[in-house]
C-alpha cells in the first residue's frame, strides 16, 4: 500500500484561503449593510418542492422542474449532436472532396456564429416553417393519456413541445460542430500504420475503418465527448431566450415575480455547478482508472 | 369595329367571376375556416402568450400562474368551452412569437400603440393602464415633477420593448435610459442606487416603494400617461377580432373586468399567494 503524501498547509495556501473567505464575507456584508439588501433565503426551499395543502403530497416546484428540463434538454441535444457530429466528423476525416467540403462548411459556419443567434434564428425561422407545419403539438394533444404522459416526461408537454424540440435541435447543431472536430481528430489520430497493417491482413477499406480505426478513435474521443456534454449543460441556459422552461428561464420568471434576485441567482449558480462539477469529477475518475489499465 | 371590341371586353368582364380562382363568397368561407377562433374550437385549447408582469401575470408559491391577465384568459377559455394553455414568453420577442404562430393571442397587458398596431391587430381595450414611477430617496432627493428627471445627469431604468420605454423616451428625452430584459433587473438597479428611477406600468412602482420605504419613494402622485390595453392577434382574422371584441364588451357589461381589476390593482390581498 502506498501512502498518500501528507497534506501540508504552506503560508501561501493559508493566505489564499483567508483571501477567499474574506471575499465571501465582504460580499454579504456589502449586500446587507451598504446596499441594504433584505435576504429572504427561507422562501427558496419552497421553490424546489412544496406540500400540496389539498392532497398532502409533495410536488416539484419551478426550480426543480427547470432543473429537470435542463437535464432532458442537455441529454437530447447531446444524443442528436453526437449523431450529427459523428457523421460530419467521419465525412471530414475520410470523406471525398465533396464530403470534406460539406463537413468543413458546417463546422466553420456554426463555430463562427454565437450560439444565441443560432437558437433565435432556428426558433423563429426554421422551426416556424417546419416544426409548426408538422403539427407536433396537435399530435401530442390527441394522444391517449399514458402516451401523452410519456411524451411529456421524455420531451415536453403539448404547450412546450415545439419550443423544446426547436431548442434541442438548435443546441444539437451547435454542439454537433464541436463533436465533429473531436471525432475527426480522433480518426486522424489513429496512426497510418494501423491502416496498413489491417490492409496487409486482407481487410477491405470499409472493414478496416469499422473494425480497426473506429474503436480506437472512440476510445480517444470518449473523454473529450464527456467534456462536451458538460459544455452542453452550460450552453443550454441560452435557450431561455426562446422561453423553454429550463432552469435559467424558471429562475428569471421567479425573480420577476418575487424580486428575490440574488437569492435565486445564487441558487441557480449552485445548481449548475453541482451538476457539472459532479459530472466532471465522475469523468476524471474513470479517466484515471482507464489510464492505469491501458 | 370599336363597338364590337368594347362589347367583347364587357362580355369577358362579366365572365370573370366564374373563372377567377377565389370569388368573394369563397374568400369569406376560407377566412372563416382559417380563423384562429375555428382553430381554438378544433384543438379544444387556446394558447395564450404572456410574460411576467406583477400583478398582471406571475407565478405563485406553487408555480401556478396567477394575476389579472391570467383571470381574464381563464374566463375567456371557459366561455369558449376550451382549455387554456399559457406560453410564458420573453417580452422583447412576444410579437414575433405571435406572428410566427407560437400561440393564438397575446393577453399580457399589452398597450395598444400605433407602432405595434402596424404588426398585429388589437381588440378594443379591456383595461386602461398608466405609467408610474418609483425613485431612489438619496439619488433623486427633492425630485417631484417630470422635468426634474429630464436631465442629462439622470439615469432611468425601464424594461426593454415596453410602453414604459416609449414613455420614458418621450417624457425624459435628455435622461439616460438603461434597458433591461426584466422588471426585476430594473428594480434591482434602482435598489442598488445605480439609477435615479424606474418607470413602469401602475401599480407596480407604488407597491415596490411600499416594500422599501426607507430607500424608495414615489415622486409623482398621479400616473403620467393613460394607455389602452388590448388582446393582440395576428392580422387578417376578422372573425377572431369580432369574437374577442364582443367578449370584452360583455365582460365590461357584467362587471367582471372591474371586479378583477379591483382585486389585483387596488388591493394587496394577493401578495400572500406569491411569497
Amino acid at each position: 500500500m502506498s501512502s498518500k503524501p501528507a497534506i501540508r498547509l504552506t503560508l501561501v495556501d493559508l493566505a489564499v484561503l483567508l483571501a477567499a473567505a474574506a471575499g465571501v464575507v465582504l460580499f454579504f456584508v456589502r449586500m446587507t449593510q451598504v446596499l441594504e439588501y433584505q435576504w429572504e433565503w427561507q422562501a427558496i426551499p419552497g421553490y424546489f418542492m412544496f406540500r400540496d395543502p389539498e392532497t398532502g403530497r409533495f410536488s416539484a416546484n419551478m426550480l426543480l422542474k427547470g432543473f429537470g428540463v435542463t437535464l432532458k434538454l442537455s441529454i437530447w441535444s447531446m444524443v442528436l449532436g453526437f449523431i450529427l457530429g459523428t457523421f460530419s466528423g467521419i465525412m471530414g476525416a475520410k470523406g471525398g472532396f465533396f464530403g470534406r467540403m460539406v463537413s468543413r462548411f458546417y463546422v466553420e459556419t456554426i463555430r463562427n456564429i454565437p450560439s444565441l443567434v443560432l437558437v433565435i434564428l432556428f426558433y423563429y425561422f426554421v422551426s416556424s416553417q417546419f416544426l409548426d407545419a408538422l403539427g407536433l403539438d396537435q399530435w401530442v394533444r390527441r394522444l391517449p393519456d399514458p402516451a401523452a404522459r410519456g411524451v411529456s416526461f421524455f420531451l415536453a408537454g403539448a404547450g412546450q413541445i415545439n419550443a423544446f424540440v426547436s431548442a434541442a435541435c438548435a443546441l444539437a447543431i451547435y454542439e454537433g460542430a464541436y463533436i465533429s472536430e473531436i471525432v475527426r481528430g480522433g480518426i486522424n489520430g489513429v496512426s497510418k500504420g494501423q491502416w496498413e497493417a489491417a490492409w496487409s491482413m486482407g481487410l477491405s477499406q470499409a472493414q478496416t475503418f469499422r473494425l480497426v480505426v473506429l474503436p480506437q478513435a472512440f476510445r480517444r474521443t470518449a473523454f473529450p465527448l464527456a467534456g462536451q456534454f458538460i459544455s452542453t449543460i452550460k450552453d443550454s441556459a441560452i435557450v431561455s431566450v426562446i422561453s423553454v422552461q429550463e432552469l435559467t428561464f424558471q429562475g428569471l420568471e421567479l425573480m420577476a415575480a418575487t424580486f428575490l434576485t440574488f437569492e435565486i441567482w445564487i441558487t441557480i449558480t449552485l445548481l449548475y455547478f453541482l451538476l457539472t462539477f459532479s459530472l466532471s469529477r465522475t469523468i476524471s475518475f474513470f479517466e484515471k482508472r482507464l489510464a492505469i489499465r491501458q | 369595329m370599336k363597338k364590337l371590341f368594347i362589347t367583347c371586353i364587357m362580355g369577358l368582364t362579366l365572365l370573370v367571376p366564374f373563372f377567377s380562382p377565389v370569388s368573394a363568397g369563397e374568400l369569406g368561407n376560407q377566412l372563416a375556416k382559417e380563423s384562429v377562433v375555428e382553430k381554438i374550437q378544433r384543438d379544444k385549447v387556446i394558447r395564450v402568450g404572456m410574460s411576467t408582469f406583477v400583478p398582471w401575470a406571475m407565478k405563485d408559491k406553487h408555480g401556478k400562474l396567477v394575476g389579472f391577465e391570467i383571470d381574464v384568459a381563464r374566463q375567456l377559455a371557459k366561455d369558449m368551452g376550451v382549455e387554456v394553455e399559457f406560453v410564458p414568453t420573453a417580452w422583447s420577442g412576444i410579437i414575433p412569437a405571435l406572428m410566427t404562430g407560437k400561440f393564438d393571442v397575446i393577453i399580457g397587458g399589452m398597450g395598444i400603440t400605433p407602432e405595434r398596431n402596424l404588426k398585429v391587430n388589437f381588440t378594443m381595450p379591456y383595461d386602461y393602464s398608466g405609467m408610474s414611477m418609483v425613485a431612489h430617496r438619496k439619488k433623486a432627493e427633492g425630485f417631484s415633477t417630470l422635468d426634474d428627471f429630464n436631465n442629462k445627469d439622470v439615469n432611468i431604468a425601464v424594461r426593454m420593448g415596453t410602453t414604459a420605454e416609449q414613455a420614458a423616451r418621450k417624457f425624459f428625452p435628455h435622461a439616460n435610459l438603461r434597458l433591461f430584459e426584466n422588471e426585476s433587473q430594473a428594480l434591482q438597479e434602482l435598489n442598488l442606487g445605480r439609477v435615479h428611477a424606474v418607470v413602469s406600468s401602475a401599480p407596480m412602482p407604488v407597491f415596490h416603494a411600499l416594500k422599501y420605504p426607507d430607500k424608495l419613494f414615489v415622486p409623482l402622485k398621479e400616473n403620467f400617461t393613460k394607455e389602452p390595453i388590448g388582446f393582440a392577434i395576428r392580422k387578417g382574422d376578422p372573425d377572431a377580432l369580432n369574437y374577442f371584441n364582443n367578449w370584452i364588451v360583455n365582460m365590461h357589461a357584467s362587471g367582471f373586468l372591474k371586479e378583477k381589476k379591483a382585486y389585483w390593482f387596488e388591493s394587496t390581498e394577493w401578495e400572500d399567494l406569491v411569497k
